[in-house]
């Protein structure tokens, strides 16, 4: 039995991400999202239906460059075409797996390739991370948090979203399973944790670092340099 | 304009549930009725067709165009994209599949992806999340029908009349020919000349659109 999807990112990010035009980090996490939600599947197809009519139905002015479409066009159709042979079956998706504290996690289909060449595993009492090879300027990586762990609270301060890729995990707001994205904006303060009998591995983007509030937790602020 | 006086003409016609029933199921009965973008694109995969690639182009990129003006701000950009993306539909024709969605759709989103892939190169990152990743080139295993496509008997009570001018217009259009004009998908397929996958498509979204307006009014 499949967890029920409780939390989505919602219609106007699913538009954005439709278009192209969400940034590519945050693209990839509603992208994983979508992997694990058929509800979202099913928006994202009706998303991708209803724009790709939008960019069919518009007005075009017949302006006068003949000469200049003639030349793509005959510059097109005497390139050759792929040979039959490599067209492969794409339609299922790959599957790919992570390995961590010696259990190994099925991941989604969008994370399968970058996550062949993420960075080797850093662990921190019951924490550990591996960013994924992304532009400069963003974060995104795999958290994976032991059972019966608590993240430090924090607050951040920019964007972040977590996507729960197996397992459970729990804050203030409620409870997440797999396919569950969580967005935290930087008002949010939220202590994550795990239960006692249940680990968990996340997808985590950050826009931004995060910054630890509660007391002693303050001096563990070079913390943050763990997890961003 | 839709106005509660509007929804409410209809209401003597036939009883409301057996009517809301007609128009609201949103079923994939597989009609594989295919367009001339479907056919003109098979017969490019099929034959390397120029004449039937030619009528492709000439209608599609000039559309493409107008996108990639609109996302990028310049003609030069613009024009990149559109020979990148209907050079792709020309050599992947093969892989197009007329009953996974129409041919504009496919074109979509092959611009899209280009687009999106000439935006990152620019920053010139080799192991950077790319198209590929980001948009899945297949199918998700086929899921039961979600009651999504049943809550209805909301949909006609006047407390979502309001909601309906903040739909967008597009989706406006077909669900007041379809709900107010009483007219099959197919009908507003053949009049809007869109695919009849997109009516459905359509509907679906201004359902949730409506649904999520509703929920909001009551909490």
């Amino acid at each position: 039995m499949t967890h029920a999807v409780k939390f989505h990112p919602g219609l106007m990010l699913l538009e954005q991400y439709v278009e192209g035009t969400l940034s590519a980090d945050v693209a990839l996490a509603v992208s994983a999202h979508i992997d694990l939600c058929p509800h979202c599947q099913q928006l994202n197809n009706d998303i991708t239906n209803d724009q790709a009519a939008v960019l069919t139905e518009q007005q075009v002015s017949g302006r006068n460059d003949e000469q200049e479409w003639n030349q793509m066009l005959d510059f097109i159709t005497n390139q050759p075409v792929l040979a039959a042979s490599v067209i492969t079956d794409t339609k299922a998706a790959p599957v790919a797996s992570v390995t961590v504290n010696g259990k190994t996690f099925q991941i989604p289909r969008a994370l399968a390739r970058l996550a062949e060449n993420q960075n080797k595993w850093l662990h921190l009492g019951g924490i550990a991370t591996a960013k994924l090879p992304t532009a400069e300027k963003q974060h995104v990586s795999l958290l994976y948090i032991d059972k019966g762990t608590e993240v430090p609270n924090h607050t951040h301060l920019g964007l972040e979203m977590t996507l729960v890729l197996a397992g459970r995990i729990v804050d203030e707001n409620g409870e997440y399973g797999v396919g569950d994205l969580l967005i935290n904006s930087p008002e949010d303060t939220h202590t994550p944790r795990t239960l006692a009998d249940e680990d968990c591995l996340c997808l985590s983007v950050l826009s931004a670092p995060l910054k630890f509030k509660k007391g002693l937790t303050r001096l563990l602020n070079p913390l943050q340099q763990f997890f961003y | 304009m839709l106005e509660t006086t509007v929804l409410k003409r209809h209401h003597d016609a036939l009883p409301k549930q057996k009517r809301i029933s007609q128009r609201m199921t949103i079923n994939s009965e597989n009609e594989t009725r295919t367009g001339q973008w479907e056919d003109a694109l098979t017969l490019v995969a099929l034959n390397q067709d120029k004449a039937a690639y030619a009528e492709l182009f000439r209608y599609f990129a000039p559309r493409l165009r107008a996108f990639g003006i609109k996302m990028f701000g310049n003609e030069q950009q613009a024009m990149e994209m559109v020979q990148d993306a209907m050079l792709n539909v020309w050599r992947k024709a093969r892989l197009f599949d007329a009953s996974r969605g129409c041919a504009s759709t496919w074109i979509f989103t092959i611009a899209r992806n280009v687009r999106f892939d000439m935006l990152r190169k620019k920053q010139s990152r080799k192991d950077d999340i790319s198209a590929d990743d980001l948009w899945f080139d297949g199918d998700y295993p086929e899921q039961e029908s979600n009651s999504s496509d049943h809550w209805d008997t909301m949909l006609m009570s006047e407390k979502l009349a309001p909601h309906f001018d903040a739909l967008p217009p597009a989706q406006r259009m077909v669900m007041q020919k379809v709900y107010l004009e009483e007219k099959s998908h197919q009908e507003v397929s053949d009049e809007l000349a869109i695919p009849l996958g997109t009516v459905k498509s359509r509907i679906r979204l201004a359902l949730d659109r409506l649904r999520g307006a509703l929920d909001d009014t009551r909490s």
